[in-house]
């Protein structure tokens, strides 16, 4: 895949809950082929960005463009070629997984077989279960199968992590860099420090709504001034747990 | 279409649940009340007659509830993540939601109408089909309004609770609607109403068919040619027969023969019912379309 346009780009992009500003000014650029990780406390506004991203959440401010689109604008053309796999979902209790993969391959236009994408994520002995009766690591290992429907050309991974086993974890990496290899961009939030440092080309990390720190891991060390052997945990405390400067709304 | 799907899941969604085929039943026996009246209202048409019995209430707290979680019960459980980020408009998300939820519970419907029609048949003979085919349009467009509206609900409320409610507000209303109709009469107007003499008066009239179960039994009235009236059509005949004293609001009683405005015509039932389904969709579309859906 080859783009003149950064697949993601946000310029000033803001979300104002009253209050409260959960993504504040947000400058994000991430380029064709990246696995862009995108780092930050809870609350730290990731989700909210990932919302506004996929026109969960619509902005009070800046302009998001996809694939050099706005979500708002062009839905149809931006989600064709885009996998989610969203935080705090929940499943359509009484159908099965296949028939959740079925779903998205119907809507989507492509004959992918979802047995096949099962077995990829792991839930082969599960394919005709009511994904109603999973446990958190099934769900999430369904929701990843459901994001690759289609060979998407970016993947949006929020706390992909989530509830897995390290054989699950260990799963989500090899495909992250499978999907990355095949020429996929990937963007995924997290808080697992030790996997993002294990994946992520680039990383950016988000404090009360704001980028407070970007760049490859050996960068972000720098930035936080720490040593180079330095563990990702001591690099992302130090990075937020400063103040937030130039007179930011928080949260 | 992408948005075909959406649309077969949903009618899925419908067809497997229970309370659907309830629902069947319910129509079926609720429909299904030979009375002498109806008989010498219509003959051998009271089979169709049923069809309008067992739509009445029945229909409306069916469809209601059977459509008022679509979009609440998705944010509810956070499933609506998948749902927005599937190559779909929010238009077509509402769209492929009516559309297919319409289609469940039109075919629950049918199986309801296709059963009193042989019930009715072995009963009572054949009937005339022409009345028979009005009146299943008609049921599909008082269907189509109600799909309408329970989708609005759920796309305009911010939890399933409240949609509940809503859902509940709506059939206590058009329950009592015409008492409302007459308490807000009476206080414009100055005029009491006697439902067992009604004034004549379009308005009053008029406002009286403005529910989707009103002009729907409006128009099944006219199709079935036993009056001008949002009763039931075995009311309607009592209340047009000789020598017969009921509360109930007719046109032709109240109206001499001739004067009753061009608006109480029946056949304008059918813009009224167009317009409970055309208002709500815009309504849904509006409130869906802008914000947030988390």
């Amino acid at each position: 895949m080859s783009e003149d346009v950064p697949v993601i780009e946000t310029k000033r992009l803001t979300k104002q809950y009253g209050d409260v500003r959960a993504v504040d000014s947000l400058d994000l650029a991430i380029e064709s082929g990246d696995v862009y990780g995108f780092l930050g406390p809870n609350g730290a506004g990731k989700s909210t960005t990932i919302g506004l991203l996929l026109d969960y959440l619509r902005p009070t401010g800046g302009t998001i463009r996809v694939f050099g689109k706005d979500p708002q604008r062009a839905p149809v053309e931006i989600h064709n070629r885009t996998g989610v796999l969203p935080d705090r979902f929940g499943l359509y209790d009484g159908r099965s997984a296949r028939q959740h993969v079925s779903f998205v391959a119907e809507t989507k236009q492509v004959d992918d077989d979802p047995e096949a994408l099962l077995e990829r994520v792991g839930l082969a002995n599960a394919v005709d279960d009511n994904a109603g009766e999973f446990s958190k690591g099934m769900e999430q290992r369904l929701a990843l199968a459901m994001a690759l429907v289609g060979e998407p050309d970016l993947l949006v991974l929020d706390e992909p992590f989530n509830g897995l086993d390290p054989h699950g974890v260990r799963r989500v990496r090899e495909i992250v860099h499978e999907e990355n290899n095949r020429g996929a961009t990937v963007f995924f939030s997290s808080h697992v420090l030790g996997q993002v440092e294990l994946v992520c080309d680039r990383i950016g990390v988000l404090h009360r709504g704001r980028l407070v720190a970007e760049g490859t891991v050996d960068e972000l060390r720098d930035a936080a001034g720490a040593d180079d052997d330095a563990v990702m945990e001591d690099v992302f405390v130090e990075l937020t747990d400063a103040p937030i400067e130039a007179g930011g709304e928080s949260r | 279409m992408q948005w075909s799907p959406l649309a077969r899941r949903e009618c899925r969604t419908v067809l497997t649940s229970k309370g659907a085929w309830i629902l069947t039943a319910l129509i079926v026996l609720w429909g299904f009340r030979p009375t002498y009246t109806g008989w010498n209202a219509i003959g051998q048409n009271i089979t169709i007659g049923y069809i309008q019995l067992g739509v009445n209430l029945l229909l409306p707290i069916g469809a209601l509830l059977l459509t008022y979680q679509s979009l609440i019960g998705e944010r509810t459980t956070g499933s609506i993540k998948f749902l927005i980020a599937l190559p779909l408009k929010r238009t077509q998300i509402l769209l492929g939601k009516s559309v297919g939820r319409f289609a469940g519970i039109g075919a629950i419907v049918g199986v309801a109408v296709l059963l009193i029609s042989i019930i009715g048949v072995v009963e009572h003979g054949t009937f005339a089909v022409l009345p028979f085919v009005g009146v299943v349009l008609a049921t599909a467009l008082l269907l189509a309004a109600l799909v309408s509206l329970g989708v609005l609900l759920s796309t305009a409320v911010d939890s399933t609770v409240s949609a509940a409610a809503s859902v509940l507000g709506y059939i206590f209303v058009t329950l009592f609607w015409s008492t409302v109709v007459s308490k807000v009469y009476t206080a414009i107007t100055g005029v009491p109403v006697d439902p067992y003499d009604a004034p004549a008066s379009g308005p009053l009239f008029f406002a009286l068919r403005l529910t989707p179960d009103g002009a729907y039994n409006v128009l099944t009235n006219w199709l079935l040619g036993v009056g001008n009236s949002a009763e039931q059509f075995h009311t309607v005949y009592t209340k047009l027969a000789p020598g017969q004293f009921i509360n109930a609001f007719v046109v032709e009683a109240a109206f001499e023969s001739g004067t009753a405005p061009w608006y109480l015509h029946p056949a304008l039932s059918i813009v009224i019912l167009l317009t409970w389904i055309a208002v709500p969709m815009a309504l849904s579309r509006r409130v869906f379309n802008n914000g947030d859906v988390l």
